[in-house]
């Protein structure tokens, strides 16, 4: 029997392999070209000079002068320049135009270098190098250049060149904090080029051209047998270079200029090879402003993480609270047992989970069994239509008899999926350990009513892990049967044949990683790995085999409030793969070596912090991240809403 | 530098076969010499390496253990493509899962690597009592079909190790010879039978 109706995802049909436009759909698009990009809030302006220009052509009357600012927000340093509205008189300059050139919140995380120029006629001029590019001069007409610098040393560590004395290096690793989260994984002091991904869309070109990269001693190596692979001479001085930067990781940038200047006793610096290097390369020149301007040297071109220094300026996760407990359970109940604020319970239970013996209680409600609104007459009212609801579906199954069965081969294959499966869920728990244990049994029917109850849907594998802790907590048959339904709601998807519930949130993953770490993505996608396959195992069972089983717990009544956003499960995926990506990319994984890698992950994950750093992830990437998520991808609800569950608010906040 | 003493081989080999058949099973018996009564499902795929010493060359295996349930079979192809060698696994107690081996073969012959090296694991040996597919009939099979065929167990870990040097000792050699694939295959039923003697 060939069935190809989109609703027939049963077992038993010979399948086409089908997806092979599977990956190739997960090709690069354009990012999101815009940093969220108002002024930061609770900000103190610490330098501002008017009548800052650029000349974007050579005439005169195009000219754009504005405002530049300095701007201080917690322990990070921004730089704004805006154009003054409506100040020019010609009409070949459009607002758009103006727009185009306007620099909003530029982090100085992000500024790799800054370089005075003071023609012998004419006005200073700063060239501001972030990300690999070179912004357009900003003329100094009132002055001020000698001022700006100061006060950008006053605030972030900038040590001048020792090849140039008009070149600034920009660095970040001022603040004590800093240096801690950078001995942790980051890539090393050279980390202040770090590339901005929500800047130009060619920062990819640079990062592939330039993976040069610095701090990790593995990513150099590897890089260094990359460069001696290439046969290119021009590079094996920028390899030295590298391989004493190496060294370096760990130290502060005074060192690193030394190392620097050490390298470049005989003239022959990475600066001229790199600029050679550049040249060959077609690259236009987005560093190549104006004729009057050099390139700015950029030496070792790491692919450093592009946030790990805008985190600081984040509300970089909140710290995780302890868990919600009976008393303050209590405070959310009104006397007849509805929860006033929703919202607010969900809040908390997202920073710092539930308390384990109330979790029999709070999942319902999370898992929409309850709804917020119910009193306790009316939930009690509601377990009991539900237990007979239950048996009732149970009794279809129940009551086939094994003549009928031998006749009913789709019956029979399910029980069977079913029967091998459950024996092998969480055995080594106590609550499914042992022979003829009572809890298997329950998971068994639970899982073969429910291939009646969905029969489109059937069985499939990893539900048998999604419903083991719901088990384990409800401890009711019935009730853990209707919240697995509740979950499945959402869930079912991960488990259509075509894949498609699979797809799209690994696709949603491929845009989000493009958005908030793009040197990683354009790894991936150097080395073939952007269809994210290595992330198939957390995505479809919600990470249930990374985690013991109390983390496990944790973490899903944490993902199950949906706050701050519905797919904090994708943002997980790449708080643990940024901890993880100087090894990746340094050890030049690929992806087979990846997907063990990520695999043998499991039970080494800290989760607390991984939850913070997806929050802050997810904050960051705010509505452009929302935004890379097509509507309809799990666990978002259908679009036809079914009635049981309308009462849970997909807030995205 | 193609000396014969110094040779090294990577060769990416695949399991299928239906779920519960002892795929994850087999390839843990293989790499880590364990047996877990309960080896959980595999969500997705797994991966493996493990070396082995034939005659004077080393083989690397780099094993793709897959998810066996049929709704996961879209996902087969991103893990065969390219395989120097497939094991398909079935369980000597269940019919069902001999069939959907043939399957696995009948897919491999149609979109795998031509010169691929096949083996036809009949897995859970050590459940004679409950067998239900014979060793003669699966032998029968592999022979018309250019494969090897081994019982194995991976609980009692018997022929599991043999059923990958068997493997190892049929892979092309680096610097293959001019045979044309076409020749492989003849020499292949005759090697199987030889190899499947092996087996009790």
């Amino acid at each position: 029997m060939h069935e190809t109706d989109i609703h027939d995802l049963s077992d038993d049909a010979d399948y086409a392999a089908a997806s092979k436009q599977g990956s190739s759909s997960m090709t690069r698009t354009d990012s999101s070209k815009q940093r969220s990009s108002n002024d930061p809030k609770d900000a103190e302006i610490v330098y501002l000079k008017d009548n800052v220009t650029i000349h974007p052509t050579q005439y005169a009357a195009e000219r754009i002068s504005g405002r530049l600012k300095l701007v201080k927000q917690g322990s990070s340093l921004f730089m704004t320049w805006i154009p003054y509205k409506g100040q020019s008189s010609n009409t070949r300059l459009s607002a758009r135009d103006k727009n185009l050139y306007t620099i909003r919140a530029l982090p100085f995380s992000d500024i790799q270098s800054i370089r005075r120029h003071t023609p012998t006629i004419g006005w200073q001029y700063v060239i501001v190098v972030s990300s690999g590019l070179a912004f357009p001069p900003l003329y100094f007409y009132s002055g001020g250049v000698r001022e700006f610098l100061a006060t950008i040393k006053q605030h972030v560590l900038i040590v001048r060149s020792s090849e140039d004395a008009n070149l600034f290096l920009v660095n970040n690793f001022q603040d004590p904090l800093q240096r801690t989260l950078s001995s942790l994984e980051l890539p090393g002091s050279l980390a202040n080029r770090t590339p901005s991904s929500l800047g130009s869309p060619s920062d990819g070109n640079l990062e592939n051209n330039h993976i040069l990269e610095d701090g990790q001693l593995r990513s150099v190596q590897q890089n260094n047998k990359q460069r001696q692979k290439s046969h290119d001479p021009a590079r094996d001085i920028s390899i030295q270079v590298l391989e004493k930067f190496s060294l370096v990781t760990r130290f502060a940038r005074e060192t690193t200029s030394q190392l620097f200047r050490e390298s470049l006793v005989d003239g022959h610096g990475p600066t001229e090879k790199r600029r050679t290097n550049w040249a060959s390369k077609d690259h236009q020149s987005q560093e190549m402003v104006s004729n009057d301007v050099e390139i700015v040297p950029k030496r070792v071109h790491v692919p450093s993480d592009p946030l790990e220094f805008d985190k600081l300026s984040l509300v970089w996760g909140q710290p995780r609270q302890h868990p919600l407990g009976l008393q303050e359970w209590s405070s959310f109940l009104d006397s007849e047992g509805r929860i006033v604020d929703p919202d607010a319970l969900k809040k908390r239970i997202f920073y710092g989970g539930v308390e384990h013996n109330l979790r029999k209680e709070v999942w319902t409600f999370l898992l929409g069994y309850y709804s917020y609104d119910s009193t306790y007459a009316e939930r009690e009212y509601v377990v009991s239509v539900k237990r007979s609801e239950y048996e009732t579906i149970k009794t279809q199954w129940q009551s086939i008899s094994p003549e009928q069965a031998k006749r009913f081969t789709k019956f029979r294959e399910r029980k069977g999926l079913i029967d091998k499966d459950v024996v092998r869920t969480d055995r080594s728990l106590s609550f499914y350990e042992g022979d003829d244990n009572a809890n298997v049994r329950h998971m068994h029917d639970i899982l073969l009513t429910y291939s009646f109850y969905n029969f489109d849907l059937g069985y499939c594998q990893g539900m048998s892990d999604l419903l083991s802790p719901i088990l384990f907590i409800l401890k009711d048959e019935s009730e853990a049967f209707w919240c697995f339904v509740s979950l499945l709601e959402r869930l079912g998807p991960n488990f259509n044949r075509d894949q498609s519930g699979m797809h799209s949130q690994l696709f949603a993953l491929s845009k989000l990683v493009e958005l908030l770490d793009s040197p990683l993505h354009n790894y991936f996608k150097q080395n073939d790995c952007l269809n994210y396959f290595f992330c198939f195992r957390w995505i479809l069972i919600q990470f249930k085999r990374e985690f013991e089983n109390e983390k496990t717990l944790r973490l899903w009544e944490v993902l199950w409030t949906h706050y701050p956003s519905e797919h904090l499960h994708l943002y997980i995926c790449i708080a643990i793969l940024k901890r993880h990506r100087s090894k990746i990319m340094g050890e030049q994984m690929d992806f087979d070596t990846l997907l063990k890698f990520i695999n043998e992950l499991s039970g080494q994950i800290d989760l607390d912090p991984v939850l913070r750093e997806a929050e802050a992830l997810c904050v960051y990437a705010g509505e452009n991240g929302a935004a890379s998520i097509p509507p309809g991808t799990p666990p978002s609800l259908p679009i036809q809403d079914s009635s049981m569950y309308h009462q849970q608010d997909d807030e995205v906040l | 530098m193609a000396t014969i003493g110094h040779n090294n081989l990577n060769a990416k080999l695949v399991l299928l076969g239906d779920m519960g058949a002892g795929k994850s099973s087999l390839v843990l018996r293989f790499v880590k010499g364990q047996f877990l009564e309960f080896q959980e499902s595999t969500i997705g795929a797994a991966f493996f390496s493990q070396t082995l010493a034939v005659n004077d060359a080393t083989v690397k295996f780099e094993i793709w253990d897959t998810a066996g349930q049929e709704r996961y079979h879209s996902l087969a192809p991103m893990y065969y493509r390219g395989a120097a060698a497939a094991i398909i696994v079935y369980d000597i107690t269940s019919a069902d899962s001999f069939t959907r081996a043939k399957k696995w073969v009948q897919e491999l012959q149609k979109q795998g690597n031509p010169n691929m090296v096949m083996a036809l694991a009949g897995n859970k040996a050590d459940l004679e009592e409950k067998r239900k597919v014979t060793a003669e009939e699966a032998r029968a099979y592999a022979d018309e079909n250019g494969l090897f065929f081994m019982e194995t167990s991976a609980k009692t870990a018997a022929n599991v190790n043999d059923v990958f040097h068997e493997i190892a000792k049929r892979l092309p050699r680096a610097q293959p010879t001019q045979n044309p694939a076409g020749m492989v295959l003849v020499d292949r039923p005759a090697e199987g039978a030889r190899a499947a003697s092996c087996c009790s």
